[in-house]
């Protein structure tokens, strides 16, 4: 992720033009979210998840990464506590965004701001980082952009889930393979040429030997760490 | 605790966490470091996190799963669309398991 933090920000607002503007411009993301939504829901109810739980999951957490990392721990009892330690590790990205929106809007209040923030995705603050890049610092557009996706993920997951369908044989073992799947689509967006090779390396090798020993819980989070003080410490500026 | 409240506690508990961690950098980014290690780490950690999280899963669920995820991972490089990524992953895991079970019924 390559991002310029400014220092000196011009006065921001939050003015409902902007986000009109930040809705329109986000539409697509209700039928792409809406797909890979549907695909949670379909995970959800493979799992035997009842319809309010699953679609709580994409309202509350709101986070396909936490969400398939979550489903990916998912045995009972259930490991709340390496579930939410996944969900902080998967989502510490968030820290760097918020603070560079803190620095987009210094001028707009926390009243304002932390309900926006809830609906906050990859996406949307890349459309509003961009937006600002061409001058326009607007609150609003955060939101307007934000929404289409929060209504594509949340509905997709309830409407995934309302299916009539009961995978069988290879469809149930598809099925279940869709967590993965949502983190392996998502590699590609991370990689970092030649100076990923040694990092994603030791990840997988301590991810492996970990999930061989005490389980693929703890050995997401070990193995995580483990490669990415590997990158940092080879100086790898991110 | 029963299973249907545990999984309401965790649906709760993931998504605070969730929350915080959209929430904290803007509420706490005076008091973050700009620049040095700490930023790093919280730029690549998820690319590492990804990782770790695929090959548990692959070490899991075998080849059938690694077809799935180099066929997803290959889409995703080709098309950047999540769902085209999604579909041939889920796709290819069918078929892949498909002729695993052709193959434990040969044996």
């Amino acid at each position: 992720m390559v991002m310029t933090m400014t220092t000196t920000a011009p006065a921001s607002a939050f003015t409902a033009a902007a986000f009109r503007r930040g809705f329109l411009g986000a539409l697509p993301f209700i039928a792409s979210n809406g797909i890979a939504g549907i695909a949670m829901g379909v995970a959800y109810r493979g799992l035997g998840l009842d319809f309010i739980p699953a679609v709580l999951f994409s309202l509350v957490v709101y986070s396909a990464t936490a969400q398939a990392v979550t489903l990916g721990l998912w045995a009972l009892p259930l490991p709340i506590g390496a579930m939410v330690a996944a969900c902080i590790a998967i989502n510490a990205r968030y820290l760097v965004m918020g603070a560079h929106l803190r620095q987009l809007f210094p001028d707009v209040s926390r009243r304002v701001m932390l309900p926006v923030l809830f609906f906050l995705a990859d996406a949307s603050w890349l459309m509003t980082t961009a937006e600002a890049e061409r001058g326009r610092r607007d609150a609003g557009y955060l939101l307007g952009a934000s929404l289409p996706m929060a209504i594509g993920w949340i509905g997709g997951t309830a409407f995934g889930h309302a299916l009539p369908l009961k995978p069988h044989g290879p469809l149930a073992v598809a099925a279940a393979f869709l967590p993965l799947a949502f983190v392996a689509a998502l590699l590609p967006t991370q990689w970092r040429g030649r100076r990923s090779l040694l990092p994603w390396g030791v990840s997988a090798a301590v991810a492996i030997a970990v999930a061989s020993a005490v389980g693929q819980g703890w050995a997401v989070l070990v193995g995580g760490v483990a490669g990415t003080l590997v990158s940092a410490m080879g100086g790898d500026d991110g | 605790m029963t299973a249907e409240w545990q999984i309401f506690a965790a649906v709760f508990a993931v998504g605070a966490a969730s929350y915080a961690m959209r929430t904290a950098g803007f509420l706490a980014a005076d008091a973050l470091p700009q620049d040095g290690l700490w930023p790093r780490f919280l730029r690549l950690a998820p690319g590492n996190l990804f990782v770790a999280f695929a090959a548990a899963g692959i070490f899991e669920g075998g080849w059938v799963s690694l077809v799935g995820c180099l066929g997803a991972a290959a889409t995703m490089r080709a098309t950047q669309r999540e769902w085209a990524a999604l579909g041939t992953g889920f796709a290819l895991v069918a078929l892949a398991a498909i002729v695993d079970a052709l193959m434990r019924a040969r044996l």
